[in-house]
């Protein structure tokens, strides 16, 4: 017999509002349809309406998770436009923050993972590493989600202390590798409900464009740090991991080996970033043009075009953000899926619900 | 040959590429999407996104902003009387992007069909459009 299960907008396995409507043939997936309209808030209409400056605020709102992504692709954006340069200083401090938050994303995905597989003490292992990574970034930045950290032409303030976050990596990183990874990769249960699951072949990850973890858990190579480097990318040593299975327990395995190499990535950063300045000269004025600025986020490629006439507010602001291009694969990935399966699918690309329908 | 050179000679468009620090920007307002979008595909080129902006004429200026081995590559054209044909069935990826371009601006993705990504189904397309004096000042010079 076959009947649909409608899943949210509002449903304890989601946390924001989404819809998903599964087609079951007894327990087996036959067809999927989703909704997304219910988080939509018109961020790029009013960007068009709104300074250079403000638009920084604004964009730091598309995402809960992933905010300073946002204002730095923004800001990369308009410094373009400007021909604007930033100190090298500054480059640093932005690849700290990009990674701090990168950890933060990931904890939360592994312990929302952790949480629907129905491993509550995994769940609280990985939250309470959140919480810690969470502290550091208000301790930097005053703020434990909007880090306000970028501004046109740099960045806002120093790392104070720079010893207290080295700290909390090196924890962080010993977690991931003694407690996190260990956990994740030989539980029999984790493993049953991972392996083999929501599988996405590498073709349809390229005909479907997908980016980010999701892309990479799949065998395509595709990490923005690496192949159009910004900010001190090009400075540091890092590796990109990539599995092939294309399966969940690839996307765990992937996301854990990418906490690691954030991990690294900082100390080197703290450790090669040179004394001086964090703003470049004043930022005065965004001559006629357009750009294009692509950022690695934690979910994915962050996509900012920005076209400007001359005046102090842009005339063009678009968005394209990695959820959007990685959220359509999930209708793939539950055909012929067990229902039970869905949440963990669903949750396996880290969807982000508010970055999708800004 | 350059694999960005090759493209434009398979789409016979005689426009150069124009190099920037942002990537590579090819204007060709008559462009056979269909046939740009089956050669970016053949490429294995990503379809990044693409961006709609109004112009003066009533018409949209459309980038498609395409990944080839890591290089961006920006094509822009223009819609014919508010349209332009959907590559949807050549590269899928396009799917959600020109169902958000038509629920913000009501371009017309021709051959297909778009059920709202981010409206009602009630509700009207076109919630971006600007219907003030200046939207033509805005585009000017976007047109081409």
């Amino acid at each position: 017999m076959s009947f649909t299960i409608p899943i949210g907008p509002y449903h304890p396995s989601l946390e924001e509002p989404f819809k998903l409507e599964v087609k079951c043939q007894g327990e087996f997936v036959e067809d999927a349809t989703m909704n997304i309209k219910f988080n939509f808030r018109g961020v790029e209409w009013l960007a068009q309406r709104r300074n250079y400056n403000q638009n920084i605020t604004l964009v730091e709102r598309v995402c809960g998770i992933c905010s300073d992504l946002h204002t730095l692709t923004f800001c990369r954006a308009v410094e373009q436009l400007a021909g604007l340069s930033v100190p090298e200083r500054a480059q640093y401090v932005r690849v700290i923050i990009a990674e701090l938050e990168r950890l933060t994303s990931h904890a939360l995905w592994a312990g929302m993972a952790a949480e629907i597989i129905g491993f509550q003490t995994l769940f609280m292992t990985c939250f309470a590493l959140r919480e810690r990574l969470m502290d550091i970034l208000e301790i930097i930045s005053g703020n434990r989600v909007h880090y306000a950290m970028n501004c046109i032409g740099g960045v806002t303030r120093e790392i104070q202390d720079p010893n207290a976050v080295l700290d909390i990596v090196k924890w962080t990183r010993q977690q991931v590798e003694n407690t996190l990874i260990p956990i994740f990769t030989t539980d029999r249960t984790i493993r049953a409900r991972c392996i083999g699951i929501g599988v996405l072949t590498k073709e349809a990850a390229m005909d479907w464009g997908v980016v980010g973890p999701t892309a990479r858990a799949s065998g395509v190579p595709t990490d923005i740090r690496r192949s159009t480097p910004y900010a001190a990318y090009d400075q540091l040593e890092f590796k990109v991991p990539v599995e092939t299975s294309g399966d969940v327990f690839a996307r765990v395995v992937v996301r854990l080996l990418e906490m690691i190499e954030s991990c690294r990535m900082i100390e080197q950063a703290f450790k090669k970033m040179p004394p001086g300045p964090i703003q470049g000269p004043e930022f005065v004025q965004v001559p006629p043009g357009e750009t294009v600025v692509r950022s690695e986020a934690p979910r994915g490629e962050v996509f900012y075009y920005v076209a400007s006439d001359g005046t102090d507010v842009p005339t063009r602001v678009k968005i394209r953000t990695p959820s959007l291009v990685n959220m359509p694969i999930v209708r793939l990935m539950v055909l012929g899926a067990n229902l039970a399966d869905v949440p963990l699918i669903n949750a396996s690309i880290d969807p982000c619900y508010s970055c999708t329908s800004k | 040959m350059d694999k960005c050179e090759e493209i434009v000679a398979q789409l016979d468009l005689g426009n150069p590429w124009e190099k920037r620090s942002d990537g590579w920007w090819l204007e060709a307002p008559d462009m056979d999407v269909e046939k740009m979008a089956h050669s970016m595909t053949e490429a294995n080129a990503r379809l990044v996104t693409m961006t709609a902006y109004q112009v003066s004429n009533g018409e949209f200026r459309i980038i498609y902003h395409w990944d080839l081995e890591g290089r961006m590559l920006n094509m822009v054209t223009m819609t014919r009387k508010g349209g332009i044909p959907s590559i949807v069935r050549i590269h899928p990826a396009s799917d959600w992007i020109e169902r958000e371009i038509h629920d913000y601006f009501a371009v017309q993705f021709t051959g297909r069909e778009l059920p709202p990504l981010f409206l009602h189904p009630e509700d009207s397309p076109g919630i971006f459009l600007d219907h003030s004096e200046n939207a033509s000042e805005k585009g000017k010079g976007r047109e081409r």
